[in-house]
Formats: structure tokens, sequence, C-alpha cells
């Protein structure tokens, strides 16, 4: 009899699991992104049903590696190995930036010198290869990193100067935004830019065109800054956001075009941004913002801005000329006054060796830039650049 | 089917650039004077449109124009609307751009708002705003503005949100007052409109306000064009005022004609009075309903509110007072106590700054001392106090009153108000302090002189103010207070709860008290260092003056351009001298900012550099001594072991000597013998044959090389210990192999002993 009321209960089950998509959908919905591929193998209701949780999955997810562990591979790997599994979207798009010593092996350490000794590329390789196949990955290297831990999006954000860190961005594919990767890098014999490669990059012609977050490397060569002029200029006539700065180097870049590497020439790579729902507003803080009233007060003016603070994410590109001596030795200055005016909107970004951005705000229904008669100038130093991206009011249906 | 169908299919042709281009013909229009049906004055100035386009863009227009048949329409803005604020934005309705600058920001804002213009975001006026109060302008002053302004900013779309704990009565009657300092009245009005349609529970309150506010524009229209930025204060002021006119009959008397005087400077007659007073009243219920519905802890609250309207009469003092302590009550659970008082006493004196050019600032005191003492101590101890104090101001309004002179008034005036700050914020009892009268006046004039010109963006029109003297006043207070409000308002900023509005009234206490130079002092300094920056941009604008372009292009060109820029332009020698000046000079400063940041930064590095390493030397010197005492007693007990040895072996002077000859010099056995000898020749003779007697033991053999041997060992072990303590290297592994050196060496007690007690000293000291 029991055995008999068991089979039927297990049929029941069978029945219900294999043929009510709601309550697989229901089910399925608490899984994991890795986990949810591997149901959807199960059959074709599962199937449809992952895909259909997986499409809704359009919030921005992100992990980040804070302090530093066993030697063998940089946090960052080990961290996105760990969280890749409980993270709920499919990543499209991934930016990572870690923290140049650690990464690089530069790092000279007493006890540990040898064992600490990595190579970049290895690394990238690690990191990349825990990362779905068809995804983009921008990886760059700088000399600080400002990283919000993992969790809640409203978690202190950290300015971490020096140390082991990381953090790794996951885009999902969201309706109405699309992100993609380009690399430029300079071309020896040519001394002019080829303005075709903007419209292979996506670059030109397109009206969605909203942010665009740009990342020189290779700086310190002659000619880069000539070189960043002819790819920011024309970018800078456009009603979009410019904001970025220059990196250490770029370790990893995988689109469907090239598989590129820096080499000694320097070079811009970056990330596009273009969709109508996109709204976007960065400042510019500069030498003279040096105390916790006028980094409160630029603020202060992002906030102004009025972009909505759902679905939004905050990026700040810092000189490693500021940071904590800047502030009379003041550590974590202006991520605080972030997350001060912006109590829910994550903040990454890094510490480089000089910035692009100035005071601009793009939304669908208008564009406030600074025009003056002659060209501003978007290329700093000494400053930070806050930048707040917002993806469009997408209804999260997932923690 | 098929070719029916297929006639029936509709195509649809979209052009992207029409709209575009449809605007582009419409500017070329306006500027050739073609089509334009429409010619709008604004401050004397004509400009051409078409009725449609101002329609189309601006609801002002539309009700304007429509309806109206004349074929050839002249409207005439009302002085709201400034010819700085009015032409960017119609430029902005004929090409959808709006040009904005320093100048004209917070003048087209206005203006968008009185016309209704779409599609112009507020947002980006507030980053502007911004922005330019934030790094164009002297800093010192412009956080406290910027604060100010952006509560304002938080607070209106707060206002639907009553349960926010945040928002308390007081901020609501202040954010009534500062958006209103910010707009013209007109968009005050507007906005207060707007609140009240945001949030029911608002609704009476800001219904009431705007009444008054009619019913003063009526009366004042000429006012307002002076100085709309002050009405609003005066108007919550007339409110204030009449609380406590209403108290003491024979203040009122006195209060009444400097109320009307102020108003309405321009008209004497009793009907402005009337007016405010009826005013006054009305806005006096308004908010105790107003703190009844918001105040849900409210017991308390609506007790005291029938308390207060029950005794309108005698008890009318009180009300201000309750309504500070119901703010304050909610507040105190968040934020600490002292803050909250002084923001209150913020809000107070704002009322009291306002007015206290004219002679109110009598009740305003009272009212100030009644609600500080009621935030110090109980509310009701307040209460008992209240009538004593509006004696007091009784007093005093009577003594002002019969001084005729009125800058000596002010002057009275401004002293009572620090009295009565002091003694809200020092002791609870209004205690007075007294000023000489003289001081005050004295610190205001030079600061209005010196200051007047830093901060323009207070927009204090001195020159419009039919009463010179009193407007002047306001200005030097207005301005000097500043350091101080943006240090108090950051403070309440970072409490989020309370934002201290009270900026006019601020700078006035300043001056007259030197405490409040103590609070400002820091922000003092910085105004100092800003000033030589300030100078010399100045000076480049005068050069600029003289240029077809402006000094930021000569700049910020790269020498290429730069020169090839010259080439351009045809420019006189002085011109290019000019220009090069600037060029070389601006080049020089930035580049001696770098280098005293550079410089800067190096010094503070090589500081830390310097305690660093004298903290080490510190530690260093003190591990000397350490190692010193150390050596010390190690030299002692080895003295002391080998005296023992010696002894025990019952060594021969001679045998003595040879050992001393084998040993080095800094064996301790070397420095022994010379002791024993001066000290106890006879001793030495007792001492070798214990040596011997310790030879033996250790190898058996007496000969004296084998016995030097033996004692070289020991002394190797001394010696390696000493050198090890000397250069204190990690000593605990050597040592212990020395140790057991000697222990194969001998077993004498007293040397493992020793080593023992060497191997412990070592290891504890590392």
């Amino acid at each position: 009899m029991e055995a008999a009321g068991a089979v039927e209960a297990a049929a029941k089950g069978a029945f219900v699991l294999g043929n009510l998509a709601e309550v697989v959908e229901r089910v399925l919905g608490f899984l994991p992104t890795k986990a949810l591929l591997r149901a959807a193998c199960v059959c074709r209701l599962w199937r449809e049903c992952a895909r259909r949780i997986l499409r809704a999955r359009q919030r921005v997810a992100w992990v980040s590696a804070l302090e530093p562990g066993p030697a063998e591979s940089h946090a960052l790997v080990r961290a996105l190995a760990r969280e890749l599994e409980k993270v709920h979207v499919l990543p499209q798009t991934v930016l990572y930036i870690a923290d140049a010593e650690t990464f690089s092996g530069h790092e000279e350490c007493h006890e540990q010198k040898k064992a600490r000794k990595r190579n970049s590329k290895e690394t990238a390789i690690a990191l990349e290869k825990l990362l779905p196949k068809r995804c983009q990955v921008l990886g760059l290297v700088t000399p600080g990193i400002v990283v919000t831990p993992m969790g809640s999006s409203s978690n202190q954000p950290q300015e971490i100067e020096e140390g082991e860190a990381g953090f790794a961005l996951l885009f999902p594919k969201i309706d109405g935004v699309k992100i993609h990767t380009f690399h430029f890098s300079k071309d020896l014999k040519n001394r002019v830019f080829d303005e075709s490669k903007f419209a292979e990059a996506g670059l030109k012609n397109n009206p969605d065109l909203r942010v665009v977050l740009l990342f020189g490397y290779n700086s310190w060569k002659s000619g880069a800054t000539r070189f960043l002029h002819q790819i920011v200029n024309p970018l800078n006539e456009k009603s979009i956001i410019l904001a970025g700065g220059q990196v250490e180097s770029f370790t990893s870049l995988t689109s469907e075009n090239n598989n590129a590497q820096p080499g000694d020439a320097c070079g811009v790579v970056g990330l596009a941004f273009s969709g109508p729902q996109i709204q976007s507003a960065t400042v510019l803080l500069d030498q003279d913002v040096a105390d916790e009233r006028t980094a409160e007060a630029a603020m202060q003016r992002l906030k102004a801005a009025n972009i909505p603070e759902r679905n939004t994410i905050g990026f700040m590109f810092a000189c490693v000329g500021r940071g904590y001596r800047h502030y009379k030795t003041k550590r974590n200055m202006e991520a605080d006054a972030f997350r001060k005016f912006f109590p829910n909107v994550p903040l990454f970004g890094f510490f480089g060796h000089g910035e692009i951005g100035c005071d601009r705000i793009v939304t669908g229904n208008f564009v406030l830039r600074e025009c003056n008669d002659i060209k501003d100038d978007l290329l700093h130093g000494y400053t930070t650049v806050m930048t707040l991206i917002h993806l469009g009011s997408t209804k999260a249906n997932q923690v | 089917m098929s070719l029916s169908e297929k006639n029936s299919v509709v195509f649809a042709y979209e052009s992207s650039v029409h709209s575009t281009n449809v605007l582009l013909s419409l500017d070329d229009q306006r500027k050739q004077d073609i089509l334009c049906d429409v010619t709008i004055l604004v401050e004397d100035q004509r400009f051409r449109a078409h009725k449609a386009v101002l329609a189309a863009c601006s609801n002002y227009f539309l009700s304007r124009i429509v309806g109206q048949v004349d074929a050839d329409l002249i409207i005439t803005l009302p002085e709201e609307v400034t010819l700085k604020g009015f032409s960017p934005l119609l430029q902005f309705a004929y090409t959808a751009k709006l040009i904005l600058n320093k100048d004209n920001v917070s003048e087209v804002c206005k203006c968008a708002e009185f016309l209704g213009v779409h599609n112009i975001e507020e947002s980006c006026f507030q980053f502007l705003k911004f922005k330019f109060l934030d790094f164009k302008s002297d800093q010192q002053e412009c956080p406290r503005k910027k604060c100010c302004t952006q509560r304002c900013r938080k607070t209106n779309p707060k206002i639907g949100n009553v349960d926010d704990g945040d928002l308390e009565i007081d901020d609501e009657a202040e954010e009534l007052l500062e958006k209103e300092c910010n707009q013209t009245p007109d968009t005050k009005l507007c906005k207060d409109e707007e609140n009240a349609k945001s949030s029911p529970a608002l609704q009476d309150n800001a219904n009431q306000t705007c009444d008054p506010v009619h019913l003063e524009r009526g009366g004042v229209s000429s006012l307002s064009s002076q100085c709309p930025k002050y009405r609003k204060f005066q108007k919550a002021f007339g409110n204030d005022k009449v609380h406590t006119s209403e108290s003491n009959s024979s203040i009122k008397d006195i209060q009444v004609p400097p109320i009307a005087t102020f108003l309405e400077k321009e008209i004497s007659d009793n009907d402005g009075i009337q007016k405010a007073q009826e005013c006054v009243p009305m806005q006096l219920v308004s908010k105790c309903e107003e703190t009844q519905v918001k105040m849900e802890e409210g017991e308390e609250g609506i007790e005291k509110k029938d308390e207060s309207k029950r005794d309108s009469v005698t008890q009318n003092v009180s009300c201000p007072v309750e309504k500070m302590d119901l703010a304050a009550f909610p507040q105190n659970s968040a934020a600490p106590h002292g803050l909250n008082s002084v923001s209150f006493l913020h809000t107070c004196e704002q009322y009291g700054n306002l007015n206290f050019s004219s002679m109110q600032t009598n009740t305003v005191l009272a009212e100030k001392t009644v609600s500080g003492t009621g935030i110090g101590n109980d509310r009701i101890e307040s209460q008992d106090d209240a009538p004593s104090k509006v004696d007091l101001c009784t007093r005093e309004a009577t003594n002002i009153t019969s001084a005729g002179d009125r800058s000596s008034v002010e002057r009275e005036v401004a002293e009572h108000l620090a009295k009565g700050f002091w003694s809200d914020i020092y002791s609870t009892e209004a205690c007075q302090i007294h000023l000489p009268p003289a001081v005050p006046k004295e610190c205001l004039e030079p600061v209005y002189s010196g200051k007047k010109s830093e901060c323009p963006w207070l927009g204090i029109r001195i020159s419009e103010s039919p009463e010179p003297c009193s407007q002047r006043t306001f200005t030097t207070l207005n301005s000097v207070n500043c350091p101080f409000i943006s240090n108090l308002s950051t403070e309440g900023c970072s409490n989020s709860s309370e934002i201290s509005s009270g900026d006019y009234v601020q700078g006035q206490q300043q001056e007259q008290c030197p405490y409040n130079y103590v609070i400002s002092l820091g922000e003092d300094s910085e105004t100092d260092t800003e000033g030589d920056s300030e100078s010399c941009s100045a000076r480049e604008q005068e050069c600029e003056v003289k240029l077809p372009f402006n000094a930021q292009r000569i700049i910020s060109l790269s020498r290429n351009d730069f020169q090839s820029f010259l080439k351009m332009h045809k420019l006189t020698p002085e011109q290019l001298d000019c220009i090069h000046d600037i060029r070389r000079r601006s080049k020089n400063r930035i580049a001696a900012q770098r280098c005293r940041k550079r410089k800067l930064d190096c010094i503070q590095n090589l500081e830390s550099e310097i305690e660093k390493l004298q903290n080490e030397k510190e530690n260093l010197l003190k591990e000397r001594n350490h190692i010193l005492s150390t050596l010390g007693e190690t030299k002692q007990n080895l003295t002391g072991l080998c005296q023992q040895v010696c002894k025990e072996a019952a060594l021969s002077h001679e045998q003595i000597q040879i050992l001393a000859k084998y040993s080095s010099s800094d064996c301790p056995l070397s420095f022994l013998f010379p002791e024993r000898e001066r000290t106890a020749p006879s001793d030495s003779e007792l001492a070798i044959p214990a040596c011997i007697e310790l030879a033996d033991g250790l190898s058996g053999v007496t000969s004296t090389n084998e016995q030097s041997s033996c004692y070289q060992c020991v002394k190797s072990v001394c010696d390696a210990t000493y050198n090890q303590i000397q250069e204190l290297h990690p000593v605990s592994v050597r040592t212990l192999e020395k140790t057991s050196l000697v222990e194969q060496c001998g077993q004498s007690g007293g040397i493992t002993d020793f080593c023992q007690q060497m191997t412990d000293k070592c290891t504890t000291d590392e």
C-alpha cells in the first residue's frame, strides 16, 4: 500500500514538474545561473523555462575581491571562481579591473618574493576561462581600485590604493541596451587616425550611443596624448558621456573580431553603452576639490542631475595622486561622499594615470554640456571623474 | 483578392530631420522678421517672434496669446521676467538649445518657471547652480548657499512625504522661505500651490501662506521689484511678529509701524499694516494646523496647539516655542540635541534677521529667547519664563522707539539680537551680555565695504533700496554671515535631519558676538588664502576686456594652435603683449600650482619619513640602552664566574698570567686579572688550583696547554655570547650551540647555569 502511495506521489510530482511551466519556472527561478543552465538540460519544458528566466535577469551583477589570500592566484580569480556559481545573471559583457601590483607580479615582498611572482597573462587567461565563452571581456590593471563589496549595492565602497583587490562587473543582456567593447591601437605607420574604425566599433552613425568609457594604456609613450586626442575629440562632438582614464595596461579583450593584446604601442580600449533608455551624468572633481566639503559639493552636483538611482552603477576614475594623500590623509573620502548622496548605487573604478571626463548630463530628453568656442579638453590629471550610468528602468524580478 | 488588397497597402514615410529643419527655418524667419506676429517687451527691449511658436513652447504665452485677435500683438512681460533670463529662453524656443552661464542661470531658471517653458528639466539648472556656486565663486560663501538651495530642492520632492522623519515643521516653514528667497514671488506662488497639491496634509498650510502672499502682492507690487527675495521672509516674520504682538499689545503698537515701513517702504499709510496683520494670524493658524497634521507624535503637540489656540491672546508667545519643541522632539531621537537647538535658533534668527532692520527685532528676540529656553530646558519651563522675557522685550522696544535716531535703533536691535542669541545658547535664562553699542556698528561698516564685492550671488541690490541705511546693514550682515552659516549648515547637512536655513540671520550675530568667530575660524582662514587667486583673475579679466576673445582661450590653446590663432587675428602690439602676458602668466600659475602641490606632497612625505625615522631612532636607542645594561650584567656575571673558577681551580699567578695571555683582551678573564692583581694578589694563588681542578674535571689532563685550551673554550663561549649581545643578532640558536659546546667541554654547574641564563636573556631580548 505504502509503496504504491509513494509511487503515486512520485508520479504526480513528475507530472507537475514535467508539465506545469508556471511551477517549474517558479522553482527554477531560485537557482543561480550556472545551476539553471544545468537544469535546462533536463527537458524541453525546463529549457524553455530556464531561457525565460535568464532573459528576465537584467540587473548588473558584480564580483569583488578585497582581501589578499593564498599566493598561488590573484584574489579576483578566486572570488570570481567562487561567486560565479552563485551569480544570478548570465554575463554577456564583463569589465574587470584589478590592481597592477599583485596582478602583474611586480610586487616586492620580502618573505614571499618568489611565491608572489605571477604572470598577468596567465591570470587573465584564468579569469577568462571562468567566464562564458561568448562573453566579451575587457580587463584592465590599474594602480588602485575602487570597489563596492559584494552583496548589497548599498555596501560602503572602498578605495584601495595599495594591496590586492579587483572587481568584475557582469553585464547581462539588457533589453534596449547594447554594450560592446572596442580597441584602437596606434598604428605606427599611420599618423592620421582612420575614422572608419569608429564606424566599425559602433561609435559612429549610432544615434543611441550614450556613454563611452575610454581607457588609454601605455600612455607614457610619446604621441600617446595626441593619439588619445584623436580618439576623444571626434567622440566629444557627439552628445554622449565620455569618461575613463589612463590605465597601466589592459590584460584581456575578447570580442567577436579580435583577440588583441597590448603591444608596445599605445592605444585605447573601451566600452560603449548605447540605448535610448540610458541616462548618464558625470562630474569632474578638479584639483581644487581637496576636502570633504568640496567633494560633497561635487556629489551634490551629480545628485542634482537627477539620474534615477535604480539599476544604476557609479564609476569613479581618480588619479593616483589623489586618494588619501590628497585629502590630508583622510581615506576613502570620495567614495564616502558618493555613498552619502547615493546610498544605493554601487561604485566602481580605479586610480589611474590620468582621467577623461567633464561635467555633463545626457538623458533621453536632453543633453547638458559645456559649450565653449574652443574644444573643451577632456584629458585631465590630478582629478577625479565620477560617472553615473542608469541602464533603464527594468523591472527587477530578482534580488 | 490579391489585387484589391495590394492596392490598399499603406506606406508611411517618416522623416527624422523634419522637425529640426522646421525649427531652423522658423528661426531664420525670426531673425529676418518674416511672418512675425508678436512683439515681446522685456525691460524695454523688443523681441519679435511667432505667436504659434511661443504658445507652443510656454504655458504663459499660450494663455496670453489665445483669444487675442490683434494682428500685431505686443506683450509686455511683467518685471519678474528679466532680459537676461528671457533671451536665452526665446532662443531655446527656436533652436532647442539653451545657453547657460554663471551669470544667467538663476535668471533663466526663474523665467523658465514663470513662463512655464516646456521641455526644460529643472535638474539641469540645479546641476549648473551647484557647479557655478561651488567652483567659480568664492568658496567661502558658496557652500552655505549651495547647501541652502540643495536643501530646498531636496525638500521639494519630499513634501508629499509627510512621514519622512527628517522633515519637520520648521523645515517646511524654512523651506518655504528658502524657496521664496530663491525665486521671484510669482514662481514662489506657483511652487506653493504645487506643494499644496502634492501633499494634502500641507494643503491648508500652503494655501494659506499663498493667500497672504497674494494680499501682500497686491499691496506691495512696487516692493516686489525692489527686493523680491526678502518679501517672503518678511511675510514670515510678520507671522511671527504677530504672535508676540498679540500677547503684548504694547509691543504690537510699537511693532506695527516698522512692519509697514519695511514691507512697503513707500506706502506709509495703515492699509499695508492692516493687511500684514491680517495675513499673520492666518498664517499662524495654518502653521498650527500644520504642526497638528505633521506631528504624529502628536498627542503632546496637539495638546500644545490647542492650548495655544485657546489662549491666543495671552499665550501666543508660547506658540512659536511649542512649534519648536514639537519639531525638536522627533529630532532629538535621531540627532544630537545641541545641534538641534542651534539650528532652531537659526530659524528663529532668520526671522529676526530679516526683520531686524526695522524695529521688530525685539519681538523676534522675545521669541527667540523663549524658543531657546524651550529647547534648552523643558517646554513648560520656557513657557513660565516667557512672560518675563516678553516684558523685557517690551522694555527694550520702548527704549528703541524713544531713540529717534534710526541707526542707533538698529544698533540696539542688533545688540539685542546678539544678546538674545547668546543667552539662548549659553544659558537658558535670559542673561544679558552687555556689548558696547558702538562695537557692532563699527564691525558692520568695514566688513560691508570689504565683503560686498565678494558675494555677488546674494543678489542684494543695494542701490535699489529706498532706505539705504537699513538695506545696507542687511547686505553687510548677509555677506558676512556666510562662513558661519556654511559651517553650521554643513553640520546640518551631515546630520541630514536639520539644515539651517537662517543664512541671513546668522551672519549678523557673528558680527556682534566675538564668540561666533571662534566657531567660524577655520572658514575664515580659508577665505584669506583665496584672496590672491581672485585678484589674479580679476587682473586678467581687465586685460581681457580689450581683447576680441576670451582669456580662457588664450590659455587653453596648445602652442602651435596658439600661434596660428594669433596669426589669424590681426592684433595690435599692445594686444599681443597682453595676450602673451596672459598666457605666460597663466602657464606660470599652473606650473606654480603644480610645483607647489608637488612640493607640498614632498614635504608631507618627508615629514612622515622624518617622523618614522625619529621613532626608529628612539626605539634603537632604547634597545641600545637595554643591551648595554644586559652587557654590564653579563660582564659582572662573567667576572664572578671567572673568579669562582679561578678560585676553585686555585691557579697560580703565573698560570693566570698565561691564561690572560692566551685569552683575548675583551675576555672577562683579562680584565679580571689586573683587578685581582690590584686588589688581592694573595687570592690569585688560591684561584689557580681551582682552575686546575676545573681543568682536571674537564679534560683530565693538567698540562698548561690542555688547560689553556680548556679556558679557550670557556673564553670562546664568553666571547661568543658577548659578541652576540653586542650585535644583537638572532642569538638564541648560536647560544644554544655554545651551550651544548660548553656542556660538552665541562660540567661546571656555574658555567652551564650562566649559559642557560644567557640564552634566556638573549631569547627574551629578541
